[in-house]
């Protein structure tokens, strides 16, 4: 893959990964780290000590008498449901409107969330663990965005004219155009921001998991919950519905039409539930769509 | 002016010709807009699945969520404030899909399918349309005249 110098510099002005997260999710996953030295490190970002609680009182997290403090919330949430709302609560800052796609940051963020919720339920759906990787490779899957939307923007005329006559996906205009789709461009922050390597490739290759060897089901379930999350229209820009299905994820996966119908039913009462969770990132004026 | 939104899995129903509704976003979901104008009573519903089998409970719970419980409780909705089934004009859109030659993602598709055979069957004539694709559509109705306008993603409204 080359990406030009202009796109590389682009990303480096991307605020750096709060340390915060990546302490928080390097402790989630010891299993010898406490609750107390999970709540520390947690009070010394204020941003996202603010962000936690609300997100915390979410209807999601099933608590049943409001939080007011870390402390409290972690001892109720417990260490995984805890990286959960670190990993959001962090995020959010990243979310800011792109031009190119033209969708607003709160929009965006919806979309992250969605797919980050249905990436829970499919894995409940096929029987497999509840992975805490998936939730952050769901949320931060399109987070190329936030670099290419400039680019998409300049280019637009010409990505236009391929995505119109539905021969070419959004993605693969983006590679004729630009050189490197968002999925990409993704997985080069992932790499700066020092992430795992199987949230990078969930991440990377979002859209084309059929590209990796390795029998990984993490990049399938994000691959399949984003697709879903764009055909239900949560949250996109100019791209909308111009991506292609790859690969036989309902094979690989034994789902039925059925199946991912139900699970779009169950994705809209999760939305609901994670209400104050979305609008930590606010799209003033625009509800509902599918 | 007041714009009413309907969310996904939601309808609404007025007699104000001040009012004008409006649904965002629609990928495989259809947006159905009804109106009568002798009587000034018009609707919109966005659903999102074809069929209320699917799940009995969700059905009754949120009937705006399927083609077949949602578009009966528009049209009743829209009885009891006084249009008559006879006058009602009868707009669609959306239902779009992804590229997709497996036609597992293609729930736009069944979405139009099931509303066509709904109609069909209790005779409704759509008197406009506006779907498939692999577009998102926003949509709105007009109440002071009856107009439906969809806008797809980075296009201007038209009426439909």
């Amino acid at each position: 893959m080359k990406i030009n110098k202009r796109i590389l510099k682009s990303i480096k002005t991307l605020p750096p990964f709060p340390v915060t997260i990546q302490k928080v999710m390097t402790l989630a996953g010891d299993p010898d780290s406490s609750l107390t030295e999970l709540a520390a490190v947690i009070r010394l970002d204020q941003a996202i000590t603010a962000n936690i609680l609300r997100i915390c009182n979410s209807a999601y997290f099933g608590l049943r008498r409001p939080v007011d403090n870390v402390n409290d919330a972690i001892m109720h949430m417990g260490k995984k449901n805890v990286l959960r709302a670190v990993v959001a609560a962090g995020l959010t800052r990243y979310f800011r409107s792109t031009k190119g796609y033209d969708v607003k940051g709160g929009d965006l963020w919806e979309h992250a969330v969605a797919v980050a919720l249905m990436s829970q339920i499919c894995a409940a759906r096929i029987s497999r663990p509840d992975d805490p990787r998936l939730f952050t490779a769901g949320v931060l899957h399109d987070i190329g965005k936030m670099v290419m939307g400039e680019f998409v923007h300049e280019a637009w005329q010409k990505i236009q004219e391929l995505t119109e006559s539905q021969k070419y996906s959004f993605l693969e205009a983006e590679e004729e155009v630009i050189g490197v789709n968002h999925a990409e461009l993704g997985g080069e922050i992932a790499l700066i921001w020092k992430f795992p390597d199987e949230i990078l490739k969930a991440i990377a290759f979002h859209h084309r998991p059929d590209l990796l060897a390795d029998g990984d089901a993490v990049p399938w379930i994000v691959y399949l919950s984003n697709q879903v999350c764009h055909v239900m229209g949560i949250g996109v820009g100019t791209d909308a519905l111009a991506y292609r299905a790859v690969g036989d994820v309902a094979g690989r996966f034994g789902l039925k039409q059925r199946d991912l119908e139900d699970m779009m039913a169950q994705l809209h009462k999760s939305l609901q539930d994670a209400r104050e969770l979305v609008s930590i990132v606010s799209a003033p004026g625009k509800k509902g769509r599918g | 002016m007041a714009d009413l939104v309907v969310g996904i899995s939601d309808l609404k129903v007025s007699s104000n010709p001040a009012d004008s509704m409006i649904t965002y976003a629609l990928g495989s979901c259809i947006a159905v807009a009804v109106y009568d104008p002798a009587a000034k009573v018009g609707g919109l519903l966005h659903y999102m699945l074809p069929d209320s089998t699917l799940d009995a409970a969700k059905a009754k719970d949120t009937p705006g969520m399927f083609a077949d419980t949602g578009i009966p409780l528009l049209f009743k909705s829209c009885y009891k404030m006084g249009a008559d089934k006879k006058r009602m004009i009868v707009k669609v859109a959306g239902g779009a899909s992804i590229l997709d030659e497996s036609n597992f993602f293609r729930i736009g598709q069944k979405n139009i399918m099931a509303m066509r055979k709904l109609f069909w069957n209790n005779n409704v004539l759509i008197d406009a349309e506006d779907t498939g694709k692999n577009v998102n559509r926003t949509v709105r109705l007009d109440m002071s005249t009856g107009k439906v306008y969809v806008k797809r993603a980075g296009g201007q409204p038209e009426e439909l």
